[in-house]
């Protein structure tokens, strides 16, 4: 919320608030599949499927990567709902439920994370890389999201934008390796935050 | 051999899954299967024998995603064509073809982009390329929105048999929310041939879910399962044929005519299936008749009195006809969550002012409402043209306000009640107005009732309105309308209706007549009281009628509504007392709006806005500016001020008196952005500022923000993009607006966007925060 140092007791209320009915509206749901990968011309080829994914910035991601997961999750259409209505009647709470929204969809992908890590107990993952950092396009959403099978099995959809509906939803590919990865810092340099980044601005870094 | 000819069989078998066949042929994931029928029409040919052989005596085309949106280089009749010549070429006169569509795979409005009338048009291409094909089937759908576009799409441009399934999660909801009885109410009215469940789970989890759909519809149901429920891992599903085939035997005990497979399912389900149903099949209990209106996740009995909120309507009221002209829908919107806060089961909704399209304000307010509320509207017009515009793009369920006994308006509204499957309100007067005594009343109903089943409606879908009339003028009346409305409800059976308010006019202490003649209304048989909710002593009247007759179990709904809210009284008194400022400065949304109506008893209204709100919401900004308060404060003290403001313009138009605008400001979010928040919040900070904001909403297309501009002659235009794809509208939008020739500056604001590229796409201002547009406004605008 742009929020630093401590809050005060109004904000802090609204916040209680904002979470429960956030809490209540909430339907979190990911699926992912594990593919074989292979460094072709034109990209990262996802194997048994018709997916390449194009970009420097995702190939060097999968770097020594011989697998990949490809995930999505969403809070699903009753969160979109709940902040469409509190847009209309308390712009402050929609405000507050859309930040709390957002750090909300991050568990559900840590939920994922932790569902792949325990079906591949033995390997090494990079961090989550999503449609739209770096120079990875997003135009791949609509495919992307087929080949999951996601808008039949979560109801996760995307349209002409490739802006992901509902609107609390995640695309993201990990690579997958039987060796430890080397720690990629992620770097401003591909973030398409970077010239907006609040961070930045005060001279900051977000970690990644 | 046609549909119905099957249906006169005990049960009728449909085929299992095409894309696990297809699959386990080698399709590779996230690849298109529908441009097989061109690439192996052999493959595609021998799964559909396949199932004709195990008995399927209809199979589904391959032709589930063939879109305009999801094919990209061939064309929907190429592809559907080819499709159903395959299917009908295995079928050989031993089956039937159906055409199967499933749902676009792009949201549909609210929550995406994709306008209602553009998926009928999707959907219709299909119809057409595919009217080769015996029966049309949609399936796998999961928006009661997107299946109504189908529906209509089919009737409209084809005379084949329609079944209809959607896919239900464990908790009997679609990913969208939408429910069982919702979807039964929806199809009943629209008239398909079947409906159903597919594909989601397993037989053993959907048989609850298919038992619950057997309560709502007497049209065939049927089941179209997975072969259980998959393997994260291998993706495996996990039952056996001869599991399956048991499990559906259970479907079959309910009702179920209809059986089929979906994801998982090959030829040997089918045929186990065949063997294990056939002959099991039960006959289906027939449904409850019962009078219900619905929204996808809401579906209102009236097995009791439901209130009818009254409030959506600009009759004597100078501030909704003001937001209908300036096309304020955040006015309407508002108006709609106050009363069902209050205690609103429907809602009416009413939209005619002679100066406005009346038609195209009442489908932006019923999509604009169901999109931030979930309670069943009754739509309320007397233009024909206006009510069927609606109905069209209603999703679910609504009523009808009004048919009355005159031929001229039978024949044109029950016409369309009976297309839409809509509930409609019959009110008791003809061409001879209104008569006095009950009897002559209770006829025209009677007459009502008679045209309507005539028109196929049933009749439970008939309220009636024995109209009130005002005590003061026409006092013997009063009892005339009630004995009406007891001989309707009880020697028709129909449900009944009444607006209350009108009884008391002219006369003083109107709340006191209001509420006792609704008590009494209620005793004689009142289903759906029209009233204002807000005012408690109606709500409560309604409340506590169904507490004194036993329908609202150990006073659960009561005690629910009135234990809460007495606490609260003591405190509010409390919170006068502290000032105005401190409140907005503290974003305390209540006591703003408390301490403003005290400061009114003897402040003038300009005075309380130019010496304490701009003062407080100028030092809010400044310290935001500085850095000492943040995003989130300056947000609840726009609030906590706007809320002040609704009080200070309340009284204003009370007494005649307009608040005095400092100017119009169009906001817009760019076309192809659904994220509009960031617009809202700047709205809210303008509106306090004393601007009009004329908002546009999001998705906004670029001739509309012209429009906009040049009718209300703005200095000022604010447009928000969220997404780096989106920008390039927002360009389009200021390049439009240039050669339009419209005078106004443009100010452009969005996370991705940057002072260098707002100047790039010619915006004259780039505005980072909501305080920054409000600095530019003023310095613009004045």
């Amino acid at each position: 919320m742009g929020q630093h140092g401590e809050i005060s007791g109004s904000l802090e209320k609204t916040v209680d608030e904002c979470e429960k009915k956030l809490l209540s509206a909430i339907r979190p749901n990911f699926v992912f599949r594990v593919f074989d990968i292979a460094f072709g011309e034109n990209g990262v080829e996802v194997c048994g499927s018709s997916l390449v994914l194009k970009g420097n910035d995702i190939r060097n991601h999968l770097e020594g990567c011989s697998r990949a997961v490809l995930m999505c999750a969403t809070l699903g259409a009753d969160t979109d709902r709940l902040i469409r209505t509190a847009e209309i009647t308390d712009i402050s709470s929609a405000f507050v439920m859309d930040a709390l929204a957002s750090a909300a969809i991050e568990d559900v992908c840590r939920l994922a994370d932790e569902e792949i890590k325990k079906q591949l107990p033995d390997c090494f993952f990079t961090w989550r890389f999503s449609p739209g950092y770096g120079d990875f396009p997003i135009e791949i959403q609509k495919d992307f999201l087929e080949t999951l099978n996601a808008p039949k099995r979560i109801g996760l959809c995307t349209g002409e934008n490739n802006i992901l509906i509902p609107r609390k939803s995640v695309t993201a590919v990990a690579g997958i390796s039987e060796n430890p990865v080397p720690k990629k810092r992620r770097g401003c340099a591909s973030c398409n935050m970077a010239e907006s980044c609040a961070f930045r601005k005060r001279g900051d870094h977000c970690g990644f | 051999m046609d549909f119905k000819e099957l249906l006169k069989q005990n049960a009728v078998f449909l085929d299992g899954a095409m894309g696990t066949m297809l699959q386990n042929a080698g399709l590779e994931a996230g690849a298109p299967p529908e441009l097989l029928n061109l690439e192996k029409p052999e493959l595609i040919e021998s799964i559909h024998r396949k199932y004709i052989d195990a008995g399927s005596q209809i199979v589904y085309a391959n032709t589930f995603g063939a879109n305009r949106y999801k094919l990209k280089n061939h064309s929907v009749e190429e592809i559907i064509g080819a499709g159903i010549k395959i299917a009908k070429k295995a079928c050989d006169g031993k089956a039937l073809a159906a055409l199967d569509i499933g749902p676009i795979g792009q949201l549909l409005e609210p929550s995406g982009t994709l306008t209602f009338e553009e998926a009928y048009d999707i959907f219709r291409e299909q119809i057409i390329a595919g009217r080769e094909a015996d029966v049309i089937v949609f399936e796998t759908m999961t928006d009661l929105y997107e299946l109504k576009a189908a529906v209509l799409a089919a009737k409209e441009n084809s005379d084949k048999p329609i079944i209809c399934t959607m896919t239900f999660e464990e908790n009997y909801r679609t990913f969208t929310g939408c429910c069982v009885s919702s979807m039964a109410l929806l199809l009943n009215g629209l008239g398909v041939d079947a409906m159903g469940i597919n594909c989601s789970l397993g037989p053993k989890q959907l048989a609850p879910v298919c038992e619950e759909l057997l309560k709502w519809t007497d049209i065939p149901v049927v089941l179209k399962p997975n072969a259980g429920l998959p393997d994260p891992v291998t993706g495996e599903y996990d039952i056996t044929p001869e599991e399956f085939a048991e499990q559906m035997k259970l479907a079959a005990a309910h009702g179920v005519k209809i059986f089929g497979g979906c994801c998982g399912t090959t030829p040997e389900y089918i045929a186990a299936l065949k063997k294990a149903v056939d002959g099991a099949v039960c006959e289906k209990k027939n449904a409850k008749k019962q009078a219900a209106v619905c929204t996808p996740s809401k579906t209102v009995v009236i097995n009791q009195p439901r209130i009818i909120g009254e409030r959506i309507n600009p009759t004597g009221k100078k501030l909704f006809k003001e937001a209908l002209r300036n096309n304020d829908i955040g006015y309407i919107l508002n108006q709609a969550i106050e009363q069902i806060h209050a205690g609103a089961d429907i809602l009416d909704v009413n939209v005619g002012l002679p100066e406005i399209d009346e038609k195209e304000m009442m489908i932006r307010a019923v999509k604009e409402i169901q999109s931030v509320t979930d309670v069943p509207l009754q739509i309320d017009s007397t233009i024909p043209e206006v009510l069927e515009a609606a109905l069209r793009v209603y999703n679910g369920k609504p009523i009808v306000n009004s048919v009355n006994g005159e031929e001229k308006s039978l024949e044109t509204v029950l016409p369309l009640v009976k297309k839409y499957g809509a509930a409609v309100v019959g009110l008791t007067l003809d061409q001879n107005g209104i008569p006095p005594k009950a009897e002559q009343r209770f006829a025209i109903a009677e007459r009502i009732l008679n045209r309507a089943l005539e028109y196929g409606i049933p009749k439970e879908d008939v309220f009636i309105d024995c109209l009130t009339l005002t005590a003061s003028a026409e006092q013997e009346a009063v009892m005339e309308t009630l004995k009406a409305l007891n001989r309707v409800k009880n020697e028709l059976g129909l449900k009944t209706v009444l607006g209350v308010s009108n009884i008391s006019f002219g006369l003083p202490n109107r709340p006191m007549i209001n509420q006792n003649f609704l008590t009494m209304a209620l005793t004689y048989g009142l289903d759906l009281p029209i009233i204002n909710p807000n005012v408690d002593a109606m709500t409560g009247a309604v409340r506590a009628y169904k507490l004194l007759t036993n329908i609202d179990k150990n006073s659960v709904e009561f005690i629910a509504a009135y234990n809460d809210a007495a606490p609260a009284k003591p405190a509010a008194k409390k919170e006068e007392s502290r000032s105005l400022g401190y409140a907005v400065e503290n974003g305390l949304k209540e006591e703003s709006a408390n301490a403003t109506a005290a400061l009114l008893k003897d402040h003038e209204p300009m005075e309380i806005v130019n010496d304490v709100l701009i003062p407080a919401l100028d030092k809010a900004g400044a310290q935001f500016e500085k850095g000492t308060i943040f995003l989130p404060q300056l947000i609840l003290t726009a609030g906590a001020a706007q809320s002040a403001f609704a009080v200070i313009r309340e009284k204003m138009m009370s007494e005649n008196s307009s608040p005095v605008s400092k100017g119009k400001i169009v906001l817009a979010t760019v076309k192809g952005d659904i994220h509009d928040i960031g617009k809202n919040i700047v709205k809210v900070l303008l509106e306090n500022y004393g601007y009009t904001v004329i908002d546009l909403g999001k998705d906004v297309p670029c001739e509309e923000v012209v429009k906009a501009a040049v009718e209300h002659k703005v200095k000022l235009v604010g447009l928000s993009a969220l997404m780096t794809t989106t920008l390039k509208s927002m360009e389009d939008t200021i390049k439009l607006l240039r050669e339009s020739g419209a005078d106004c500056k443009v100010v452009v604001g969005g996370a991705v966007l940057t002072p260098e590229y707002a100047e790039k796409i010619g915006a004259d201002f780039y505005a980072k925060d909501a305080k920054e547009t409000c600095d530019i406004a003023k310095s613009v605008v004045g």
